[in-house]
């Protein structure tokens, strides 16, 4: 099948033009801010505004053009890197189903969040910064969502990556956003090698980094076109890679640690977009995962797993970021279950519906207060904690140590900083001065001083 | 022990002090956070408690020296602090005489010379030609002076030769004479006293090991989990036993793999619930805890005070909340639990012990294994102390590029700084350290406070020269406000509307303490200033005939309610959740698209749509009360006929109306309403205990219009004519509306008196809106009053708004006297007015009970707006953006600070720090005598954490109150101006104007078309 070529029909002038907006906007607030002449707050919100917006209608008159084809994917071909023999990376997006639904949530998100922190933002002294990270934000989730092929999912997957961190260390003159934002950003760069894995995978049992060339068919029935061993590895790392940007334990402790930006970013990263990319990337290669049902079930077992740790951690935090951003994983992880037990519609629907509602949530949380009063006045005092009267059930002493995990958060993080991170450290320590050593050697340098170099760079 | 029990109990109840006195944040009081300092002067104070917090105390240097170049800070205003400061000092010679201690401080204060240091130094002389030329600011007659010196010493040393600029050789001179002059001596050595806790000690010598960073995020986890009011579905188990026994039952468990500093801990907790399954008493066991902690910490005796303060503010905002709720759990959200701050403190100390043992370890094994892990701790303290690194003094170029800098300043020639020995130049070096930026930035805070104060009080006094005559007729309604600075613009709005309104300024809980149960309310809440504790319940109740459908209605907003809450529950839940958010997930799109997007228009229609549905029922306030009727609460239910004839009998003595009543008298309390905002309560009325007043109003009407009320104080000599009714209402700051109650119960007689005034508060209420939109950097300056108040009804309901009002930003005056007096001056919403009739009260004691309210409530609103200003960080609650509410008791940043207590940013960013000016119309010997009776006024007044004045009733004289040896004096208040600015309306004042507006005389208290006044 030769893909068509670009703009000679309104359909991929639509698609394109979904992924140029956001890139145009940050570029006209980019770069004036990096001449150091910013616009002003309110030119700076019309600008990404009408970005988002834009591309939000441009989504749905997209949506309506494939929804009169049957939801035939739409494929267009914006070019190629390169091209060895049968070896070809080429960007290509697509336009189906999955895609456009989801690019019209995003933007639509992305729009109502400009809105709102157009405002919120006011007489910030990071306000051009916010819209600038806002509009990368945006420019990263459309191309990994219209992506069609692994290297372009993957370039906007980093995007995404990049952005949310810098979002989380909005602040960056505190010392736990900055240590949150480097916690999560470490998060996402492990899980991304599961992604990279992949896509060097693909490439090499298919030729090319195109998902035509992975499965055939129209989404969610397509079929996988690899045989069952490159089938499960490429679903494992997949796997690995959203496990990160969907808080899926064990890497889950990033997610309730992002919550020291704005409220707004909060709420994109970790109600609503970032938190179900994974998901989204895993629904696009559906057909893979199904070719390899280990992996489903592998899948499964994660998001239930999760779901249940976030729905029990989640009950004890007492501030109201915290809590959201536990149901938010209990969600993540039930969708991720959904999706290894074969489901498709269900999920999509599922994300969408939950990032809106846990958008609003999230946005109106500083209400806190007054929500709390007015229930407590509707209901003639305060709601009990009825829900968790099992656990009076079971000896005290249980209780107490079922409560100690919980508030510790099933001491995850002493785990992962024990099992993986402590080793990591030491193995990039050893790694180092291992090349150290060789770098002197080779160098025929003295080997004392050298040494004496390294010991002193420790980390604590 | 018991002894030494009984001195730790002092030493934590003295620790305890320096807390900031800040309660849940669902009533949140503004008051001053240096409470703990106010035995001492207020300049004073604010350095030492800078010290003890790691705050700010003054503004930054650079925002004093923007002033002093827009001139908001005059030279003038500097001279003149700098005299009175200095006083007998000012005279005294310095380098040998050649000039004075003032000539130094005055330059200094002017061109903010400061100590660089040498790689500093060594960049300027590098890249500039600092040392080849004189500074550009030098006053000429310097400038003169230095020239002429090097031309008469040119000519006696024969070089009078013209190949270099004067100005240049000048200063290169100059410069070699201070490199010599300080190449001789070497400046001392600036000992540092080290600090007392472990934590300091050990930061100092190893910047990554903070055992604080590993305490705080544990012992937040801890505190929270305890103290939370119901976020948490799961609440902590034994909460009832206390803080220190819940945690140790939860965390003593054996489960679980914990940071590696942290492994002693559940061994040493274990022990604590040991003793607390003994069946020991939770004070004791507390407090032998602390003992033995401080034992193992090994402190001696002498610094077990600063160690215990400064355990206990090194995470202030929690350590407050505790001892809030210790205090007073009365004020607890939901349910009260037994918190204490011995408690806190033990597991604080616990917890300390562990990280600091650990980072011991880690500092020994990093140098040469000196400490062993389970070294004495004691002995890594005093070894640390000593070796507790002293501040090196600067270098010789450093010092040289300062005297060259400020000898140019003073006048200083090369041969002057040539002829002064090495104690002379150590003496003027010294002098200028001494002057140091704290120094500067107090006289610059001085001469800011004093440009204000002298502004204020020059239009106080030419306003009181040119006033009307007071009006012989009966003024066609009176109307009675909080003192709230806010109301200011609204009386004004009023008078300006209508010259023959006569308003009057009390504190908003009009006289009436109470808890109150309104007819929506789960529980009473307590209407009255934070000091008092009610006594009396009243409870609003349906009217007879509307009983049922009250019940009705309870019923079916009970099952919304539940549904509410369900949803809410269930979208956190498991099973719940995931049906709930993928099927009706989606639906939320409607209230987050129509709340973001068209948040005016959303809050219209839900305005509306609650009018339609949800008429008001009728209700009525159940106040009256018959003989002893005690309520579950221990107060009374209601109030008696004498309580109630005392209320408005006290009331209206307080604002001097006795006599020439009205027909029509409002009384109007106030309060706040806006969407997604934490501190909502902030912005509600601080005479009501951070509530709102309008029940207040409600209940003293209800009390004046009783006839048995007025028959039992016409008896007591206090006749209120028969003709006279009272009307109450409530005011929302923030959409600048007037809600009226009652008004069906207005005889018909003064129907039309009562519509007509509604009218012109409506009106009033549009000219306050559009006065309050100039400050709104998003609101165009050209705003009309109709559109004005849609913007800030809209403000109201915008959940992306952090800045639905300004609250008392801008508070700074603070008058106690009749309104007569102020009347028609434009005071720009920054003035508390307090009505007070200084000739019905000769013995003074209407005044000391309006002081004792006015004092405390005004003084602690400025100082908390003052230091959140000062230093948004360390004493307000910084930036909103990153808020996290907790437990629903206050707000973090991020997921686990400390919680932030004080203003956030986005309410005091426009606030002009300055401390309260109360001027009190009374002779100085009445407020003398006044303030002998009330000590903690007397207190605030003597240690000027309120600039106070007194305005003499008869004559009209102004003085300040300056101590003299910390005794109370007054000193006449010479007067700048004869003129101040005149305007033909408010309006015409500020309209183009964002800043602030100095106070000008309005012309337009004659009565003009509605639109008139705004338009102009």
């Amino acid at each position: 099948m030769t893909p068509p070529r670009p703009f000679d029909d309104p359909l991929s002038v639509l698609v394109i033009y979904q992924l140029v907006a956001p890139v145009v906007a940050l570029a006209s607030i980019g770069l004036p801010a990096l001449l150091g002449r910013p616009l002003s707050e309110r030119t700076t919100t019309r600008v990404v505004g009408a970005a988002f917006t834009t591309s939000f209608v441009a989504a749905l008159v997209t949506l309506v053009m494939i929804i009169n084809r049957g939801f035939a994917a739409h494929v267009v071909h914006l070019g190629s890197m390169f091209a060895v023999g049968h070896h070809a990376a080429t960007i290509e997006l697509v336009a189906d189903g999955l895609s456009v639904p989801y690019v019209c949530f995003s933007t639509g998100l992305c729009a109502l969040v400009n809105a709102f922190a157009g405002k919120y933002l006011h007489r910030e002294p990071g306000f051009t910064r916010f819209f600038i990270l806002l509009a990368l934000f945006g420019t990263g989730m459309n191309l990994m969502v219209l992506a069609g092929s692994i290297d372009a999912l993957f370039a906007g997957w980093e995007f995404l990556g990049i952005s949310s961190a810098l979002l989380i260390g909005f602040f960056h003159e505190r010392r736990n956003a900055v240590d949150a934002a480097m916690r999560a950003f470490c998060t996402y760069r492990v899980c991304d090698v599961g992604l990279l894995a992949a896509s060097v995978v693909i490439h090499q049992a298919t030729g090319s980094g195109d998902f035509a060339t992975l499965f055939a068919g129209t989404w969610p029935e397509a079929t996988c076109l690899v045989p069952g061993t490159t089938a499960l590895t490429v679903s494992l790392l997949l796997i690995f890679a959203a496990l990160g940007k969907s808080g899926q334990v064990p890497f889950s402790g990033w997610l309730p640690r992002a919550m020291e930006g704005p409220t707004p970013s909060s709420a994109i990263f970790y109600g609503a977009l970032s938190i179900h990319a994974g998901a989204y990337v895993l629904l696009r290669c559906e057909s893979v995962l199904d070719a390899a049902p280990a992996a489903a079930w592998l899948l499964v077992a994660i998001g239930g797993g999760t779901a249940l740790h976030a729905a029990i951690v989640g009950s004890v935090q007492t501030d109201l970021k915290s809590m959201l951003a536990y149901a938010s994983m209990t969600q993540a992880g039930i969708i991720l279950a959904e999706i290894g037990l074969g489901l498709r519609v269900v999920p999509l629907v599922h994300v969408i519906s939950h990032a809106i509602l846990r958008s609003l949530q999230i946005l109106r949380s500083p209400s806190a207060m007054h929500d709390r009063h007015e229930l407590a006045a509707a209901l003639g005092g305060h709601p009990g904690s009825s829900d968790w009267s099992l656990v009076r059930l079971l000896p005290r002493g249980v209780g107490r140590s079922l409560y100690h995990i919980a508030l510790e958060r099933g001491f995850e993080e002493a785990v992962v900083t024990r099992l993986v991170v402590l080793p990591l450290m030491a193995m990039l320590k050893a790694a180092d001065g291992l090349e150290r050593r060789w770098t002197t050697l080779l160098g025929g340098g003295s080997t004392e001083g050298r040494m004496r170099h390294d010991s002193s760079g420790g980390m604590p | 022990m018991p002894k030494d029990h009984a001195d730790l109990e002092q030493m934590i109840a003295a620790a305890a002090r320096f807390l900031p006195p800040q309660g849940p944040i669902d009533a949140f009081v503004a008051q001053n956070p240096l409470q703990g300092f106010e035995d001492l002067p207020f300049d004073e104070a604010v350095v030492r408690a800078a010290r003890l917090y790691n705050a700010q105390p003054f503004l930054p240097e650079s925002d004093y020296r923007t002033h002093l170049a827009t001139g908001r800070i005059r030279v003038a205003d500097l001279e003149a602090v700098l005299a009175r400061d200095l006083d007998g000092r000012a005279g005294e010679p310095l380098a040998g005489g050649r000039i004075t201690r003032a000539q130094l401080q005055r330059q200094l204060l002017l061109h903010g010379v400061q100590l660089e240091s040498d790689t500093a130094v060594r960049w300027t002389l590098t890249e500039s030609d600092a040392i080849e030329r004189l500074r550009d600011d030098l006053e000429p007659l310097v400038r003169g002076h230095l020239l002429e010196t090097d031309a008469v010493e040119a000519i006696a040393d024969g070089r009078a030769t013209r190949t270099a600029e004067p100005d240049e050789r000048v200063a290169s001179e100059l410069w070699h004479a201070c490199v010599e002059a300080t190449s001789v001596s070497r400046a001392a050595v600036v000992h540092l006293p080290p600090p007392v806790r472990h934590r300091d000690l050990i930061l100092a010598i190893a910047p990554t090991l903070d055992t604080d960073a590993l305490v705080h995020p544990l012992l937040i986890r801890m505190v929270a989990a305890y103290l939370d009011q119901g976020v948490a579905s799961w609440p902590m188990p034994d909460r009832d036993r206390g803080l220190l026994a819940a945690v140790a039952g939860v965390y003593s468990g054996r489960l679980g793999p914990v940071a590696p500093w942290s492994h002693p801990l559940p061994t040493r907790l274990r022990a604590v619930r040991d003793a607390f399954d003994r069946g020991g008493e939770a004070q004791v066991i507390a407090l032998e805890t602390i003992a033995a902690e401080l034992l193992h910490l090994g402190l001696p005796e002498s610094a077990r005070q600063e160690f215990i303060t400064q355990s206990i503010v090194a995470l202030r905002g929690w350590a407050s909340m505790v001892r809030q709720l210790e205090d007073r759990p009365d004020r607890a959200p939901v349910e009260a639990v037994p918190a204490r701050i011995i408690d806190f403190l033990a597991l604080r100390l616990i917890l300390d012990r562990t990280a600091t043992e650990w980072a011991a370890g880690r500092l020994g094994s990093g140098r040469g294994g000196t400490h062993p892990p389970g070294v004495e701790l004691g002995r890594l303290w005093t070894e640390l102390r000593d070796r507790y690194p002293p501040r090196r003094g600067p270098g010789s170029l450093s010092r040289a590029f300062l005297i060259h800098q400020v000898s140019q300043l003073v006048g200083l020639s090369a041969s002057d700084i040539r002829s002064l020995d090495e104690n002379d130049i150590l003496g003027f070096e010294r002098e200028i350290a001494t002057f140091d930026a704290i120094a500067r930035r107090r006289l610059f805070h001085l001469a800011y406070e004093r440009r204000h104060r002298v502004e204020v009080l020059d239009a106080l006094a030419v306003h009181r020269r040119t006033l009307p005559p007071p009006p012989a007729a009966r003024p066609r309604c009176q109307a009675v406000f909080c003192i709230d600075d806010r109301c200011e613009s609204f009386r004004r709005a009023l008078e300006e509307l209508s010259p023959d309104i006569e308003t009057f300024g009390t504190a908003g809980f009009f006289a009436v303490p109470m808890y109150f149960h309104g007819i929506d309310d789960w529980h009473a809440v307590p209407l009255c200033p934070i000091v008092i504790r009610p006594n009396h319940t009243v409870t609003e109740v349906p009217e007879a005939d509307a009983v049922a459908d009250h019940r009705f209605r309870k019923a079916v907003r009970r099952s919304i309610g539940k549904l509410r809450g369900e949803v809410f529950e269930g979208s956190r839940s498991l099973l719940r959740g995931g049906i709930l958010t993928s099927v009706g997930g989606a639906l939320a799109a409607v209230p987050l698209v129509a709340r973001v997007a068209f948040p005016w228009l959303t809050s219209r229609i839900t305005r509306r749509a609650a009018e339609l549905t949800s008429r008001r029922i009728p209700t009525r306030l159940d106040l009256k009360r018959a003989g002893d009727q005690r309520l579950a609460n221990g107060t009374q239910a209601g109030f008696d006929l004498d309580e109630m004839a005392a209320i408005v009998r006290r009331l209206l003595e307080d604002i001097g109306l006795t006599a020439g009543f009205s027909r029509i008298v409002a009384v109007v309390g106030h309060g706040s309403t806006s969407l997604n905002n934490p501190h909502e309560s902030a912005y509600d009325c601080g005479a009501c205990g951070g509530g709102r007043g309008g029940p207040n109003a409600r209940a003293f009407v209800l009390m004046a219009n009783d006839p048995a009320v007025r028959t039992a104080l016409a008896a007591a000599g206090l006749t209120i004519p028969a003709d006279v009714v009272f009307v109450g209402g409530m005011q929302d700051t923030c959409t600048s509306g007037i809600t009226w109650f009652d008004t069906e119960r207005i005889p018909e007689s003064h129907r039309a008196a009562v519509d007509s005034l509604r009218s012109l508060c409506r009106e009033a209420g549009r000219l306050d809106a559009q006065e309050r939109c100039r400050r709104f950097d998003s609101v165009p300056l050209e705003v009309s009053p109709a559109e004005a108040v849609r913007r800030v009804q809209g403000r109201s309901a915008d959940l992306a708004q952090v800045r639905p009002e300004y609250g008392h930003a801008g508070n700074a005056v603070c008058v106690v006297g009749r309104r007569r007096l102020t009347s028609g001056l434009f005071l720009d919403r920054r003035a508390f007015l307090v009505s007070y009739d200084p000739t019905a009260d000769v013995d003074g004691l209407i005044l000391e009970r309006t002081l004792a309210a006015v004092g405390p409530v005004c003084g602690g609103i400025n100082l908390a707006y003052l230091f959140s200003r000062v230093d948004p960080l360390g004493y307000g609650a910084g930036t909103k953006l990153p808020h996290n509410i907790t437990g629903l008791i206050g707000v973090m940043d991020g997921h686990a600070s400390d919680l932030r207590t004080g203003l956030p940013f986005q309410g005091v960013d426009i606030h002009e720090p300055v401390r309260l000016l109360m001027v009190v119309e009374a002779p100085p010997e009445r407020i003398r005598a006044v303030l002998d009776r009330l000590p903690g006024v007397k207190n605030l007044v003597v240690r000027q954490w309120i600039q106070f004045v007194s305005w003499d009733p008869e004559s009209g004289d102004l003085a300040i109150q300056e101590p003299v040896d910390g005794e109370l004096a007054f000193t006449p208040f010479i007067a700048e101006s004869e003129s101040i600015p005149v305007a033909t309306s408010s309006a015409a004042w500020y309209r183009g104007h964002r800043g602030n507006r100095p106070p000008a005389r309005l012309l337009a208290s004659v009565p003009a078309a509605p639109q008139g006044a705004a338009s102009s």
